[in-house]
C-alpha cells in the first residue's frame, strides 16, 4: 500500500513527535478499527446509525480484524464470498432465489406423497 | 440533486484551518473547520447517498469500503492532532448542515473542553505484549509412552508446565502495565485482539494504551525497549504516537 504523502504534515510544531519514534505507516487496521469504532467522542449526529446494528462490525470485525492485504495472505476472504459484505445484493438474491426454488420444489414433493 | 452531509472528524481548539489544506478528505472532499465558542469541529462534505443512514447501513457491511473511510478518518484525525489538542470523534459522526455541527459544539461545550484540557499536549501509545511460542515438545514427550499411567502422568505435568508457564507471562504482563502506567498520565487496558485480527500465532497477552506527554515519548519507547530485554520470555511491542483516542472520552453524566 502506497502512502500519500499528504498523510503526514511536515510542519509540526510543539506536537512533533520526534522522527525516531514517528508511527510506522501504515497502521495495522485492527488498531485503526479498534480505536475509531470503540473509543473516542460519541456525539449523536443528524445521521443515526447504530453501530452495534452493523453486522460486520459487531460480529466480524471483533474476531476477524486484519488489513485487506493481510488477511488475502492469510487466505482469509470471508468477505469476498459473503455477499453482505462485497456489496454484490445480487448473489445474494440469486441464493434466495434458489432457496425459494428449492422449497417450492421440496413443497410440491411432499403434497404430491 | 445529491444531498450532502457534514462528516465530523474531529473537535481541536486553536487550530489554523490552513493548517490542514494539504489533507485529503474523505470522498474527494476538502477539509474546512466550522468554529463555534473556541472550538473548531474538523468537517468535510459527504454525499448523503453514500453517507446517509440507508448508505452507511449498508456501506458499513463492506470491509474494503470501511477500511478506506476508516483510514481516511484516521489520516485526518492524525493531522489535526499534530497541530492541536484534539478530540477525534467516533467513525461515522454526520451532521446535516453547519448549523447542526455548531449546535452539537454548543451542547457539548463544556466536555469537551475538559477532554481538551486532559489531552493537551499529550499523545496516546500502544503497547502490546505478545507470549513467545512454546518450545516444541522434548523428543522423550514424541515417544510413545511406556503404559497408560505413564502417558497421563506425562499429560498431567505438560499441563501443569503450561498453567505456570501462563501464570508466569500473565504476571508479566501486569509488570509491564504497571511499569508503564506509572511512567505515563494514564493508562487503560484494552481487551487483547485475537490472533486471526492480528495475523500473528502468538497469543496478545497485554493490549495497553497509553497517554504520555509529547515531550516524554522518547522516554516512553525507551522504557519499552528495557522492559522489552528484561522479559525476553514475551515479545513487547509499541507503536505510536496516536491522536488520544483512547482518552477523549467524554463522562457519563
Amino acid at each position: 500500500m502506497t502512502q500519500s504523502p499528504d498523510a503526514t504534515p511536515t510542519a509540526r510544531p510543539h506536537y512533533s513527535p520526534p522522527s525516531q519514534t514517528s508511527r510506522p505507516q501504515p497502521a495495522n487496521l485492527a488498531d485503526i478499527l479498534e480505536r475509531i469504532l470503540d473509543k473516542g467522542i460519541i456525539i449523536a449526529g443528524d445521521i443515526r446509525v447504530n453501530l452495534l446494528d452493523i453486522e460486520l462490525l459487531t460480529i466480524k470485525i471483533r474476531l476477524l480484524i486484519v488489513s485487506v492485504d493481510k488477511a488475502q495472505e492469510m487466505g482469509i476472504d470471508w468477505w469476498r464470498n459473503d455477499p453482505m459484505l462485497n456489496g454484490q445484493e445480487t448473489t445474494l438474491a440469486d441464493e434466495n432465489r434458489r432457496l425459494r426454488e428449492r422449497i417450492e420444489a421440496l413443497e410440491a414433493k411432499e403434497s404430491g406423497d | 440533486m445529491t444531498e450532502t452531509g457534514r462528516y465530523l472528524y474531529a473537535i481541536a481548539r486553536g487550530l489554523d484551518p490552513q493548517a490542514l489544506t494539504d489533507v485529503p478528505a474523505l470522498a474527494g472532499g476538502h477539509l474546512e473547520v466550522v468554529e463555534h465558542r473556541g472550538l473548531g469541529a474538523v468537517v468535510s462534505s459527504v454525499d448523503l447517498d453514500e453517507y446517509g443512514e440507508e448508505g452507511l447501513r449498508r456501506n458499513l457491511e463492506n470491509l474494503p469500503w470501511l477500511e478506506e473511510v476508516a483510514r481516511g478518518h484516521d489520516t485526518v484525525v492524525q493531522a489535526t492532532a499534530t497541530q492541536a489538542p484534539t478530540a477525534p470523534l467516533r467513525l461515522a459522526t454526520i451532521c446535516l448542515d453547519d448549523d447542526g455541527v455548531r449546535e452539537r459544539l454548543d451542547a457539548w461545550h463544556d466536555a469537551l473542553e475538559q477532554v481538551l484540557d486532559r489531552v493537551e499536549g499529550r499523545m496516546e501509545w500502544s503497547v502490546k505484549v505478545y507470549a513467545r511460542p512454546r518450545p516444541a515438545p522434548a523428543a522423550e514427550a514424541t515417544r510413545p509412552a511406556a503404559s497408560g499411567a505413564a502417558y497421563l502422568q506425562r499429560k498431567k505435568a505438560e499441563t501443569e508446565a503450561r498453567q505456570a508457564d501462563e501464570s508466569s507471562t500473565a504476571m508479566i504482563a501486569d509488570e509491564v502495565h504497571e511499569s508503564l502506567a506509572a511512567r505515563s498520565v494514564a493508562g487503560r487496558r484494552l481487551p487483547p485482539q485475537d490472533p486471526r485480527l492480528t495475523g500473528r500465532s502468538e497469543r496478545m497477552l497485554h493490549n495497553g494504551a497509553y497517554l504520555v506527554e509529547v515531550d516524554e515519548g522518547v522516554a516512553f519507547s525507551a522504557l519499552v525497549d528495557e522492559l522489552a530485554t528484561a522479559h525476553p520470555e514475551v515479545v513487547i511491542e509499541v507503536h505510536g504516537p496516536w491522536p488520544p483516542y483512547s482518552f477523549a472520552t467524554l463522562e457519563q453524566t
